[in-house]
């Protein structure tokens, strides 16, 4: 990997990397649409690469279980399984083994869970977990980390940090020994729950394997915990983090928080939201969530967003034929998951644009007024950019409230 | 809605031209072209028959993106029923405007496409009340009138119209007196949409601006059948004639007729039935094709639909929504000499995950590795575990673009242009930022290459995995072996002796392919074990409801 920062935010800790892969070079920031199972849902890899994106994710666990390491040997990996040329990350694995299968046990040689297929008891060990990494064949792999829940309290939080750095050891070990490391980039993941001594310890003991690791990544979050508690421990980490290594905040998709974690410093995030969302109806915009599901769309000839570049809104996809096919049709979620990708990755390149001009406050203060000017700033948002210099409250002339708790902003449905 | 042919310029003109009647006979084979002149400076949109149409639910082509049906050559005639936009008055399509609606509201290219507008969807076969003297009844929750259905047609101008008729679709069998009433409503339907617009004092534009199809009506009673095309060709007086003048005959109005066999069967099985002999329940019209329609054997069909064309003019098309295998195509093409028939069960394969693999006139891909069965099948059951570790192209009757490119000697095998098959590059990549062309060195001017296809490995993966890209590719694949199909019936018609070289290949075609279509059996088997895996985390509501609403083609989102 070549990783290099070509730009900084003058206030904030935002900057734009180029960081060239096996299979080309992506800039920084970006969001990573997600195709678990080596398809993002109802598109073609083709169409997904015109939308302007180079790295998506596949996920370790489900490409094990289907179509298995024989097939992807045989087929020459991931990439050419599934036709995609651009740059390919894969997870480790074990978040799924946690949170899709109850049985799973985590002792230190590796997570012990039933096989979904047979029953029979299997162990995904760090090394295990990088061999099949290799054979995905993913140009950024990450280390199998003991995951936790971010609600998990007590000394089980401690204890899982301490193994994932354990077993960020034997994984290094294992991907050197391989032979692999100029193809596939081997990520650490900091653990440490939400606790700020635990997160010192670990990015402490994760920065001392610096030169054995090609970037790191922020686990443990977006689990369901407070907003508040969630960018505090994001700009925890994000600050300690070496400056020449990008930095993966995992599972993040909303717009606000996306724009957040690149201030604090982030430069990569996944999450199944955009795609998923679009399966249900839900269009992003710079102005909000647009439930297209909703009666008031059903004579809308508009599209989605007339400034939007995608092939959904550039052809004049209207609001009212998407509101007719929506969650009846496949073609209706291909529609909309097109346009959805495209928005995430116009709100990562409108952020590297703002970046490189100087403009990067600007370019908050002018998405948060079009995003929440109608509901009010989520009141963690506005906490979380002051603590780098960022006042969203600054030159605005009309009203906004700030609103306490998580603030998102939905549109519901109105039964139709 | 007023007729408004002064605030909208003229409507497009179809043409129909049978360039080579292979045959004397009014029913033999025959090649032909179809010709739509926009009122524009675009040029026609021109199409040769034998061809195909597409079918549409709720108005796109499922699985397709717009990108993907642009890509997808083979598309060119269209169908929409309507009846889903009738949920909603006015029907939204209506509201659209401009002077192709249908195709801006749907995104169908006007130099590509010829959108048909149809108020049912011919394959939807289910029990409903019965119609009305002034009403058809629709699986959607209105029916609609044919003063409600002119209105519609004027405001969304399709390139051509299929007149309301009056099909019962009441439990069969169906007595006299009910074919009677069939006839007169069937008729008097068709007149209504042949009532002139006014026109401007100095417009020398045509009262008759639509390009009209005609339901051929009678259901399975010979004598009923030519009733109606003798009324078709009837000279009106009195106020008949009044309704339609300047025309004399209900004929001269119309541009094709048009067979359901949907219908037709279901009353043949009925009838059947009414013999005593136990039939599959003909309700269940959401499996494709249903065992009863299979049960109906395209002979049976055959007779009626001369019945029909015997005394009407030869030079006009003839289509035929929802034909049950190639087999029948090539039959109906024979004996009948139909010109367009809809890809239904094409784009149904898609969804129970074949990707078809036949072409017409056969050629010798090698030997059959499927041994036990003493006919070829018509596609690959996907789903089938052989395939996991199958890394070929979807079709061996085809290449692929890729490895077209690296042969010396020539092929006789054509490259299947499906974006499955015959994946290119993107032109262009949306730019993101300013530093984005740093991700893509290459010249946007370099020529594009082939990329590899998708193989037999990754669709069977996708379909056991449930996602949807599969049925998208393996649409775009299936509508692209159908045209090519089709293409090779033209090709052998072409020839000097045509009729004669067609018949001795549709035997040989007959041959080669198993026509009880087994591998159809065994996907939909698969797809229903994988759907049922796979329905527990869904609420059962929200899926029968999509399944309602689709008439079957539901694929889970
Ligand atoms: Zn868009
Ligand atoms: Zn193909």
């Amino acid at each position: 990997m070549q990783f290099e920062v070509i730009a900084k935010c003058h206030t904030t800790r935002a900057r734009v990397s180029r960081m060239k892969l096996s299979h080309g070079v992506t800039m920084l920031p970006t969001f990573m649409p997600v195709a678990t199972q080596a398809a993002i849902k109802g598109l073609t890899p083709q169409q997904v690469e015109s939308l302007g994106v180079t790295l998506m994710l596949n996920n370790t666990y489900h490409m094990n279980l289907r179509p298995g390491i024989k097939v992807l040997d045989d087929a020459g990996g991931a990439h050419r399984f599934q036709g995609w040329t651009r740059n390919l990350l894969t997870d480790s694995g074990g978040f799924q083994l946690v949170s899709l299968s109850k049985f799973t046990k985590i002792t230190e040689e590796g997570a012990l869970f039933a096989s979904p297929f047979t029953g029979e008891p299997t162990m995904l060990t760090p090394e295990e977990s990088i061999s099949i990494q290799h054979s995905i064949g993913a140009d950024i792999i990450m280390q199998l980390d003991d995951v936790v829940s971010s609600l998990t309290t007590g000394p089980r939080v401690g204890e899982a940090m301490e193994r994932s750095v354990r077993w960020l050891d034997r994984c290094i070990d294992y991907h050197e020994r391989s032979g692999k490391k100029d193809r596939h980039n081997l990520f650490a993941i900091v653990q440490g729950g939400l606790d700020h001594d635990l997160r010192d310890i670990c990015l402490d003991e994760m920065i001392k394997r610096k030169d054995r690791v090609a970037g790191y990544a922020i686990g443990g979050l977006s689990g369901g915990e407070e907003k508040d508690t969630f960018w505090r421990i994001m700009k925890q980490c994000a600050d300690k983090l070496p400056e020449d290594r990008p930095r993966y905040s995992m599972g993040i998709g909303f717009a606000e928080d996306l724009l957040v974690c690149v201030a604090l410093g982030v430069d990569m995030a996944d999450c199944v939201f955009p795609t998923r969302t679009a399966r249900f109806g839900v269009a992003l915009t710079f102005s909000g969530p647009l439930n297209l599901k909703l009666a008031k769309h059903a004579k809308d000839l508009a599209p989605i967003d007339t400034q939007c570049p995608c092939p959904t809104c550039s052809d004049g996809v209207s609001r009212a034929l998407l509101h007719h096919i929506i969650t009846q049709e496949t073609a209706g979620a291909h529609a909309v998951t097109q346009h959805n990708i495209t928005f995430q990755a116009r709100l990562m390149g409108q952020a590297r644009d703002a970046i490189i001009n100087g403009t990067f406050p600007d370019y908050l203060r002018s998405f948060f007024v079009a995003y929440f000017g109608d509901v009010g700033y989520p009141e963690w948002a506005v906490n979380a950019l002051r603590s780098v210099g960022v006042d969203l409250l600054d030159g605005i002339s009309k009203d906004v409230n700030v609103v306490p708790g998580d603030g998102g902003k939905w549109e519901y449905s109105d039964r139709s | 809605m007023a007729d408004v042919s002064t605030t909208h310029p003229g409507f497009s003109t179809l043409s129909f031209h049978l360039s080579c009647p292979a045959s004397a006979s009014p029913f033999g084979p025959r090649l032909g072209r179809a010709s739509l002149k926009r009122n524009n400076d675009s040029p026609a949109v021109e199409i040769d028959t034998p061809g195909f149409l597409t079918t549409t639910s709720r108005g796109v082509i499922p699985h397709l993106s717009r990108d993907h049906h642009r890509f997808t050559e083979a598309i060119r005639w269209v169908l929409i029923p309507f009846e889903t936009f009738l949920e909603r008055l006015p029907p939204v399509p209506t509201l659209q405007g401009g002077s192709t609606p249908l195709h801006k509201f749907f995104g169908y290219s006007p130099l590509q496409n010829i959108v048909i507008m149809s108020a049912r969807d011919p394959f939807d076969g289910r029990e409903l009340p019965p119609n009305g003297n002034d009403h058809i009844s629709s699986y959607s929750m209105r029916g609609v009138t044919p003063s409600a259905w002119r209105s519609y047609v004027f405001a969304c101008r399709p390139d051509i119209v299929i007149a309301l008729s009056d099909t019962p679709f009441t439990k069969p069998p169906h007595s006299q007196k009910r074919l009677t009433k069939s006839l007169e409503r069937s008729t008097s339907w068709l007149s209504n949409l042949l009532r002139p617009i006014e026109l401007d004092d100095d417009s020398n534009s045509n009262p008759h601006p639509l390009n009209i199809f005609v339901h051929m009506v009678g259901g399975t009673d010979l004598a009923a059948r030519r009733i109606f095309s003798e009324g078709l060709l009837e000279t009106l007086r009195d106020n008949e004639a009044e309704a339609i003048k300047p025309l004399k005959r209900l004929d001269d109005g119309v541009t094709g007729y048009v067979f359901d066999l949907v219908p037709l069967r279901l009353s043949l099985v009925a009838e059947i039935d009414s013999a005593n002999i136990s039939s599959p329940d003909i309700l269940d019209t959401t499996t494709v094709p249903t065992a009863a329609q299979m049960s109906v054997d395209t002979s049976a069909l055959i007779p009626l639909m001369k019945a029909s064309l015997n005394s009407l003019p030869t030079q006009k098309i003839r289509l035929v929504n929802s034909a049950i295998s190639p087999h029948e195509i090539l039959r109906l093409v024979r004996d009948v000499g139909i010109d367009v028939f809809d890809a239904h069960w094409a784009q149904r394969a898609a969804d129970i995950g074949v990707a078809l693999d036949f072409r017409f006139p056969i050629v010798d891909t090698g030997p059959n590795n499927q041994t036990h069965r003493t006919k070829k099948d018509l596609g690959h059951n996907l789903y089938d575990q052989v395939y996991a570790h199958d890394f070929k192209r979807l079709a061996d009757c085809f290449m692929d673009g890729a490895s077209s490119l690296g042969q010396d000697s020539p092929c006789n095998r054509p490259v299947c242009p499906c974006a499955a098959c015959s994946p290119l590059p993107p032109c262009q990549h949306i730019s993101h930022s300013s530093i984005d062309s740093e991700s893509y060195p290459e010249s946007v001017h370099a020529p594009r290459q082939f990329l590899p296809p998708f193989r037999r490995a990754y669709l069977h993966h996708l379909l056991h995995t449930h996602e949807m890209s599969s049925h998208s590719l393996l649409a775009m694949h299936n509508l692209s072996v159908l045209d090519a199909f089709l293409s090779g019936v033209r090709t052998v018609l072409a020839h000097p002796n045509g009729t004669a070289v067609f018949t001795t290949e549709v035997d040989k075609f007959v041959e080669e392919y198993d026509e009880e279509m087994k591998v159809f059996e065994d996907a939909r088997k698969s797809w229903t074990e994988v759907e049922r895996a796979r329905g527990k985390g869904r609420l059962a509501r929200e899926k029968d409801k999509q399944a309602e609403s689709t008439l079957g083609t539901a694929v889970e989102l």
